[in-house]
This record gives C-alpha cells, sequence and structure tokens, in this order.
C-alpha cells in the first residue's frame, strides 16, 4: 500500500468522516476557522479541517500504527504462506518411499488454488466487493483484531470504505491474496525442486474405474501449457507404461518431474503471477485516483454550509444613533380657533373614497395630502386659520414613517386637539390589517405625544367627535 | 483579508440594498446571504437602524457586498432641507447637494439615518431600490427616489411582496418608469421563486454591463449551489428511506413481545425521520436552535399526523393496496425470521464466491431465531413510501423557502411538484433500491450491528437520483 501524501489525506479524512458519523460530530469551530481562512476549494477545506482534526484527536498516529501493524501481519502472513507452501511439497512428495501419485500430487499441490482462483475470477463479474479474495479479508481482519485502541477499528473501515468507493478495494485485497498464494506457490516450487534434485522419487498413476488411453490424453492435455512454455513432456509410450506396474526406462522419472514442474509453473504460479500484477495495477490506478474527494459523501453535506459559508458579515458602519422624535405641541385652549374642525386624509392610496362617507357638514375637508406642495399649502392655510378640532386620517396598510409623524405634529401645532383615525379597518375590502401595524400606529403616535385616547381604529367615532367634541 | 488583497478590489461588486422603512430591505439581505441570522426583522418601522454587510465570496476570490440600510423615512423633510440648503436654481449637481447635505448640521441629527443610506449609496456601484409593492404611490416615494437619485449610482427596484393579494406591481412599474427607472425585478424575500436570485443578477447585469463578467459568474455559483443543496438534500433522504427499509427488529413470537418491539421499531424509526429533517434545515441553513420558527415540522401538530397513523397516508395521497393493520401494529409488518436472509440468486453466488463468513455469525443467530420461532418486524411499504413522499416535500418546502420567512414551514401534499418519481411512491411499489434495502439489515445505521458497505452508498446514491426525478 503506497503511502503518497493525497493518499494518507483521504484516509484520514474518510476516518474522521466515519467517525463523526459513529460517535457525532466533534467540537470543531477553531478548526473549521482555520480551514477556511486559508481559503481554497471544499474538498481542500475538508482536508484541512480533517488533518487538524486528526491531529488534535490523534487520529493520525492512530492510523500510522494501523498501518504498520498491517505491514507485520501481511509480513507474518507471507511467512506463514512460505511454511504453507514447503508443507505442501513435502506432503505432496512424500518421503520417497512409496512412488509418487502423479494426479494426486497434482491435485494436493494445485487444488485449493485453482478452486479459489476461479472463484476469484467468478467474483470478478460480480459488482462486490473483495469475492474470492478471502486472503486479504482474512489480512484485513487479522489487523483488526491485532490492532487495538479506541478508534483503531476505525481505520480499516476508512480504508475499505475509501477503497470500495472506487472500485479499488477488490483490487487491493486482491493483490494481497495474490501475493499470498504466490509465495506460497513459490515456495512450493523451491521445495519440489530441492526435493526433486536431492531425492529419488518414481512416479506413477493409478487408477480402478478409468482405461489407460483416458490417462495418456489426460496427462497430455494437462501438459499441453507447460510444453509451450518448454518443459519436457513425458511421450504417450511412457506415460502408457508408467501404470506403476511396469519397470520405466531411465530418465522418464526425470521426464516425470519436468511436467510436475511444469505443471506448477503454468497452472499455480504463472496466473497468479498475472492476477497480481493486474490486481496491482487497477489498485494503484484506484488509489490514484483517490486524490480527488468525493464531497457527496453523506457527512460533507452538512459541512458544506459551515465550510463555504453562503456569505460572511461585515460589520456595522457605526453604533445605532438617538432617534429623533416629533413631539406635539397642540394649540393652548384660549387660542383663538375661531374656524370649522377641519378633518384631512394623509398619504391615502389613490383608489380610497374621498371624503370619507359619514362626513357631517361644518366641517372643512382639506382633501388627502400626498405631495410637498399639498403639504407646504395645508400648513399655511392653518397658519393663517387655526382649528379647534383636526382629524388626520391615515391608512393603517402603511407602515408610519418619521416623516408621516413630524408632518402630523406639525399639523397638531394648529389645533387644539388632534386626533387620528384609519381608513383600512372599515372602508376597505380585503384582508384585515395586521394587528403589528396598527400597533406600530399606536406606539409611534403615542411616542409624538398623542395619547391612545386620541386614537380611534374607528373612522364613524372619530368622525362623530370632529362634528360635536362631548 | 487575504481574499480581498488577492482579488483586488477590481473584483468586488458593492450593493447597497436601501428603500422606505419596513420594505423588507433586511429581509432580502437574509435570503441573497441564506443567513437566517442577519439583523433584525420585525413588522415595524426602523427596525434597522445601522449600516450592516454581508459579503457573497465566490471560489475564484470574487465577491459581492451586499450593505443593509436604515429605511429612509424622511424623504419629503430631506428634500425640503436639500433644497434650503442648495436651491434647485443654483443648479447643482446630485452628487454635490448630497456632499453639500452630508456635511451639513441635520445629517446627524433629524436626518441622521437618511445620512447613513446616502453615504453608504455613494459608496457602492449600485444600489437595489427594495419597494413594499402593497404600498400605494405616494409623493413621499417620488421624493425618496429622487434624493437616491441625486448620488448618482444606477437603481434596481426590486418589487418585494409580490404574491401579496393586495399587491399594486404594475402601478409601481408605471411610476418608476415615469422617474426614469425602467428596469425592475421582482423578489418575493419570503418565499423567492426558484430562479429569483438568477434573474436578480441578470437585471443587474444588464444594468451594469461593465461588471457583466462578475454578476454571471456569481448567478452561475447561486444555481450551483442551488443544485448542490438539492443533490445533497436528496441524498440524505435516500439515506433516511434506505435506513428505515433495511431496520428489522426480531421480537419473541408472543403477542406482548411483538406489540412492544413493533412500539420500539416506530420508535427508531420517528427519530430516524427527525434526525433527517434536522439535517435538511441545517443543510439548507434554517437553524432551530435560532428560531423557533424553524423549528422541526415534525413536532407537535405541525405536520399533524404521526407517521403511523393511517389519516397521514391518505393525506399524501398514499394508495394502500391491501387493508393495513391498525392500533398497535399499524405500519408495522410482521414476517418469521429470516435475518435478511431471502437472498437473490446474485447475492447467494456473491456469497458462496468468497463472503461466506460474513454469513456464518449471523447464522448462528438465524438458526437460533428460527428454531425459537421468532418473528421478524420491519416497517410497511405504504409508510415507506409515505415517508419518502413527505420528506421530498420538506426539500420542496426548503427550496423555496426565503431565510427570511418568519411563518412556520408548511407542507402542502396537494401544490407539490407532481414528479413521475412521486407519482409511482403515491401508487406503484416501492423502488427497487428499497427492496434491495430490505434484504440487507446491516444497512440501518441505527441497527447495532450496522455495516456501512458500499453497495449501500451505491443505492442511496441511485435512490438519490430517482427521487430527483
Amino acid at each position: 500500500m503506497s503511502t503518497g501524501g493525497s493518499f494518507r489525506q483521504a484516509w484520514l479524512a474518510e476516518t474522521v468522516r466515519l467517525r463523526e458519523a459513529h460517535w457525532g460530530p466533534l467540537q470543531d469551530s477553531t478548526e473549521v476557522r482555520r480551514a477556511r481562512a486559508e481559503g481554497g476549494t471544499f474538498s481542500e477545506r475538508i482536508l484541512r479541517r480533517a488533518a487538524f482534526l486528526g491531529r488534535r484527536e490523534k487520529l493520525d498516529t492512530t492510523l500510522q500504527h494501523w498501518a504498520q501493524i498491517a505491514r507485520w501481519s501481511l509480513i507474518a502472513m507471507l511467512a506463514l504462506a512460505v511454511l504453507t507452501g514447503a508443507g505442501t511439497g513435502l506432503g505432496a512428495l512424500g518421503d520417497g518411499t512409496r512412488p509418487v501419485n502423479l494426479l494426486l500430487a497434482l491435485a494436493a499441490m494445485l487444488g485449493l488454488h485453482a478452486l479459489t482462483l476461479v472463484l476469484w475470477l467468478a467474483g470478478l463479474g460480480i459488482r462486490t466487493n473483495g469475492n474470492g479474495a478471502w486472503l486479504g479479508r482474512l489480512w484485513l481482519s487479522a489487523t483488526q483484531k491485532l490492532a487495538r485502541g479506541p478508534d483503531t477499528a476505525l481505520a480499516p473501515r476508512a480504508l475499505a470504505g475509501l477503497l470500495g468507493r472506487n472500485g479499488a478495494l477488490r483490487w487491493s485485497l486482491g493483490a494481497v491474496s495474490h501475493l499470498l498464494w504466490l509465495t506460497a506457490l513459490l515456495s512450493l516450487l523451491a521445495t519440489l525442486l530441492a526435493m526433486l534434485s536431492t531425492r529419488r522419487y518414481a512416479f506413477n498413476w493409478e487408477t480402478t474405474l478409468l482405461s489407460p488411453d483416458t490417462f495418456v490424453s489426460l496427462i497430455q492435455a494437462i501438459g499441453w501449457l507447460p510444453a509451450r512454455i518448454g518443459f519436457d513432456m513425458p511421450p504417450a509410450t511412457t506415460i502408457r507404461i508408467s501404470d506403476g506396474l511396469t519397470l520405466l526406462p531411465e530418465g522418464s522419472h526425470a521426464l516425470w518431474s519436468s511436467w510436475l514442474i511444469g505443471c506448477v509453473v503454468a497452472y499455480g504460479v504463472f496466473p497468479r503471477l498475472v492476477a497480481f500484477a493486474a490486481s496491482i495495477f487497477q489498485a494503484r490506478r484506484g488509489i490514484r485516483a483517490l486524490g480527488v474527494l468525493d464531497t457527496s459523501l453523506p457527512g460533507y453535506a452538512l459541512l458544506r454550509p459551515r465550510l463555504m459559508p453562503p456569505s460572511e458579515g461585515i460589520a456595522p458602519d457605526a453604533p445605532d444613533g438617538p432617534t429623533p422624535q416629533a413631539q406635539v405641541r397642540p394649540l393652548a385652549l384660549d387660542a383663538s380657533a375661531a374656524g370649522e374642525p377641519l378633518v384631512v386624509g394623509l398619504e391615502l392610496p389613490p383608489d380610497t373614497a374621498w371624503p370619507p362617507p359619514g362626513l357631517p357638514a361644518g366641517v372643512q375637508n382639506a382633501g388627502v395630502v400626498d405631495n410637498r406642495g399639498q403639504r407646504h399649502a395645508l400648513l399655511d392655510h392653518l397658519h393663517a386659520h387655526p382649528v379647534p378640532r383636526l382629524l388626520v386620517i391615515c391608512d393603517s396598510y402603511q407602515t408610519p414613517d418619521r416623516g408621516a409623524l413630524a408632518y402630523i405634529a406639525e399639523l397638531a401645532a394648529y389645533a387644539q386637539e388632534t386626533r387620528v383615525s384609519f381608513t383600512a379597518t372599515e372602508t376597505q375590502p380585503g384582508p384585515a390589517v395586521d394587528d403589528s401595524r396598527m400597533d406600530a400606529w399606536r406606539r409611534q403616535l403615542q411616542a409624538a405625544g398623542i395619547p391612545t385616547s386620541q386614537i380611534h381604529a374607528s373612522l364613524a367615532t372619530a368622525l362623530r367627535w370632529l362634528k360635536d367634541a362631548p | 483579508m487575504t481574499l480581498l488583497t488577492r482579488a483586488g478590489a477590481a473584483s468586488i461588486l458593492r450593493l447597497a440594498v436601501v428603500g422606505h422603512t419596513n420594505t423588507g430591505k433586511t429581509s432580502l439581505l437574509r435570503t441573497l446571504t441564506r443567513d437566517p441570522c442577519f439583523g433584525q426583522v420585525q413588522d415595524s418601522p426602523g427596525t434597522t437602524r445601522h449600516v450592516e454587510g454581508a459579503r457573497l465570496a465566490l471560489e475564484t476570490g470574487q465577491a459581492i457586498e451586499l450593505y443593509d440600510t436604515p429605511g429612509v423615512e424622511d424623504g419629503m423633510g430631506l428634500l425640503d432641507y436639500l433644497d434650503q440648503l442648495s436651491p434647485p436654481s443654483q443648479r447643482q449637481e446630485g452628487p454635490d447637494r448630497i456632499a453639500a447635505f452630508l456635511d451639513s448640521p441635520e445629517s446627524t441629527r433629524r436626518f441622521e439615518q437618511e445620512a447613513r443610506v446616502l453615504r453608504k449609496l455613494l459608496a457602492c456601484d449600485a444600489g437595489l431600490y427594495v419597494i413594499d409593492v402593497r404600498d400605494p404611490i405616494l409623493g413621499k416615494h417620488r421624493d425618496e427616489l429622487t434624493v437616491l437619485g441625486l448620488c448618482g449610482r444606477p437603481l434596481l427596484p426590486v418589487l418585494n411582496f409580490i404574491n401579496s393579494p393586495r399587491q399594486r406591481a404594475d402601478e409601481w412599474r408605471t411610476a418608476l418608469s415615469r422617474l426614469g427607472l425602467h428596469a425592475a425585478v421582482e423578489f418575493d424575500s419570503v418565499a423567492p421563486e426558484i430562479d429569483g436570485e438568477a434573474r436578480l443578477y441578470d437585471k443587474l447585469a444588464l444594468m451594469l454591463d461593465t461588471r457583466n463578467e462578475l454578476l454571471q459568474a456569481v448567478k452561475n455559483d447561486v444555481l450551483q449551489q442551488q443544485a448542490i443543496r438539492r443533490d445533497d438534500a436528496l441524498r440524505m433522504v435516500a439515506d433516511l428511506l434506505v435506513d428505515v427499509a433495511a431496520l428489522r427488529l426480531a421480537s419473541q413470537p408472543d403477542q406482548a413481545s411483538v406489540e412492544s418491539t413493533s412500539g420500539k421499531l416506530r420508535d427508531q424509526v420517528r427519530q430516524r425521520e427527525e434526525a433527517c429533517v434536522r439535517e435538511l434545515l441545517q443543510r439548507y441553513n434554517f437553524r432551530s436552535e435560532d428560531f423557533a420558527q424553524h423549528a422541526l415540522p415534525l413536532q407537535g401538530e405541525r405536520w399533524g399526523m404521526d407517521l403511523f397513523h393511517p389519516q397521514a397516508l391518505k393525506d399524501m395521497g398514499v394508495h394502500v393496496g391491501k387493508g393495513m393493520a391498525a392500533g398497535a401494529m399499524a405500519g408495522v409488518t410482521v414476517d418469521l425470521f429470516t435475518a435478511g436472509m431471502s437472498l437473490g440468486a446474485a447475492a447467494l453466488v456473491g456469497a458462496m464466491a468468497g463472503g461466506l463468513w460474513q454469513g456464518v455469525d449471523r447464522l448462528g443467530k438465524r438458526v437460533m431465531g428460527r428454531l425459537q420461532g421468532y418473528r421478524e418486524l420491519s416497517v410497511d411499504d405504504a409508510v415507506l413510501r409515505l415517508l419518502a413522499l413527505r420528506q421530498l416535500a420538506l426539500v420542496d418546502a426548503l427550496q423555496r423557502r426565503g431565510h427570511a420567512a418568519q411563518a412556520p414551514i408548511t407542507l402542502d401534499a396537494d401544490s407539490a411538484i407532481d414528479t413521475p418519481a412521486r407519482q409511482a411512491l403515491r401508487s406503484g411499489k416501492l423502488p427497487e433500491e428499497l427492496t434491495e434495502a430490505r434484504s440487507q439489515p446491516r444497512w440501518a445505521s441505527v441497527s447495532p450491528d450496522h455495516e456501512d458497505s458500499p453497495r449501500r452508498e451505491e443505492v442511496v446514491r441511485s435512490l438519490a437520483g430517482r427521487l430527483a426525478a
């Protein structure tokens, strides 16, 4: 397993992700801030945050520890494979006191290997992970058992998840499996060579059921591939007489050893070597692709708003200033205000009915005041002719603003008493006024010096007051 | 600011959000920045009393800075005062008149708020003039626009509350044209259109053609982030569905145990749904801890119905083939114990081909369970479909919800966009991904022997893709 920087980073990030997925999110405000401060793309920020968190939580040393144990357990398993290979070789040949049964020896040496190889090949067709690479799996679980600690279980899971996502896991585990088999087979081959060089073995075949012709064709068929590689094959006559009953001519045992070794090389070492090379190639390709982080994984979605916030705040320009507040100073009661009471609509929508329905006679109608010219004209008029009672009608759908309140206060200075009422509540169909708007009007008018008793939600009562003061 | 120095000031566009008081300027900022905590929002005048900004940064280092300003409240008084400072007869240029005002004593007293607005607008590249289209067009609005126009900055009117029945958008458009503002954009800050933001930036790009490149980049980023958010959300929903589909609880065969186990199963499913909702809210930047209004829609009577209540199925339009169990067993299917080992042929071959021992430790459990006649409880298909529909409706609601929204999240089963995926969920059988999840009890993240396999991730992805259809 190569330990390239980006691979380690990705592994660490995956470990942190899994840890958070299982035990809840880590407290990471410092790490997030640091990762954010350095900028970069979302994946870069994730990796950076994982690196900071990994260092803090000592996950990086856990991974290192785990990788070390994985290496040692692989070495141990390789040693075991060497022993197994040698043992199988010795077992298959026996101690030389009895002739070696060719087919049984071949089956003992290559049977399990062939079976697992076929299963692995069959597993390639199925899109699940690590099928058939059970030696690789065994290595993974052995490491898991050996590495102890609170977070050590995370390391292999993160690794498996990481590699599994782009199919590198099956190839990695396959590579480990094939490496172990290859070692065992090479050790077997070495044992065979050593034993066959230093001892005398007799070879034969035995059968009760089959005819000798079957054997001849079977052995020749098996020997076809080794013969291509250059191993000497026993001719048909030699095969036929190697039935254990006939005395074999000089050199035919050497031919049989060559057949046996050829079979181990052609059907054992060679396919495993090819499979190992293919697995390593694919695994490396997959691991190289790990440099690109998959940001669509579950935990990352929630990190995005924090690592890549849609916006950052900019501090206010200055502290809030004081609120200037208009104040009503009504006309003194003894001042001359001989004119008739006056009603005015302030900033009413153009589609409001004006004058208000039910406007009593003997009341001056100042119309609806909207623009600056109208405002000034009314002020000039009132300045010349102050009134005893003034009713300002506002639109309660609108928000009271400082401009309107300041104007109401200016108007109120020319009346002995000023009251405020609203149109929207009664005259306009449609949705009811929000209570919050009404409250805002009351609050603002009160602050300007018009008490609640002088604010009429109902226009009719206000008009009655205008006609004849109580 | 490393960001600023790297990019240089040229790649930053500054926008001042201005307007009459209480027209939703801060709401607009909240929605554009996706920050539900930005500033203060309240239905009353003068809630915002200072200028506060937010930066929308792109990965390229470019950025848009948006500034929220106090509402203009006394445009008429200000115009009077401006005329007093520099009478129109002097024919001074607008920005000079504004500069004279900013030096005057009243700019720190009666017109202190207005001075802040004008100062900011002068410092920005353009202004977004927010209009509450429910308001009639009044003299004060015209005067206000005149004052803002004196700053010599392009203004883009933003028609807010466009969905209100009392809106006067057409009147506003006419009035704005008369004032020389011919471009305007509709943008409801509480319930923006899905492509509302993109249209806003498009309009701005038309107005500020020298900054076209930056604005297009921002717009593309907005669209991209929107797509990413939706993908993320659908994956969360798919993850939830796989979890719930895979969940199996073993129970002893007697009625009492089956009932208590089914209660446990339902609790686990409810908790899992709640967790998913919380994640969705978080992903869309609605934080329940910041805002009571963004509280989980599951709590209390918000959604009106418990997931396992038969009425909830009807409300979401989920057709149920066979009669569903009611009472203690509603929404729960009881089977003979299989531990999910009802494998298909492919899985069987796979198991033979290598993963055999994975099954071995479970085999013991399974044989024991069988022998003791255990029952196995899982969530009913109809409930799974309901869960999917509910979460999809929530994703839709969140997708459309502005970050200024103050009303609780409501799910509308009828108005939901009727995609083929939803129709299938309502009437048809389960998606095949969920059928596969059914046979994989280990995929349930709430189960104690949960194992996250790459195949599960694949299934979640493919299910998310199906839900998006």
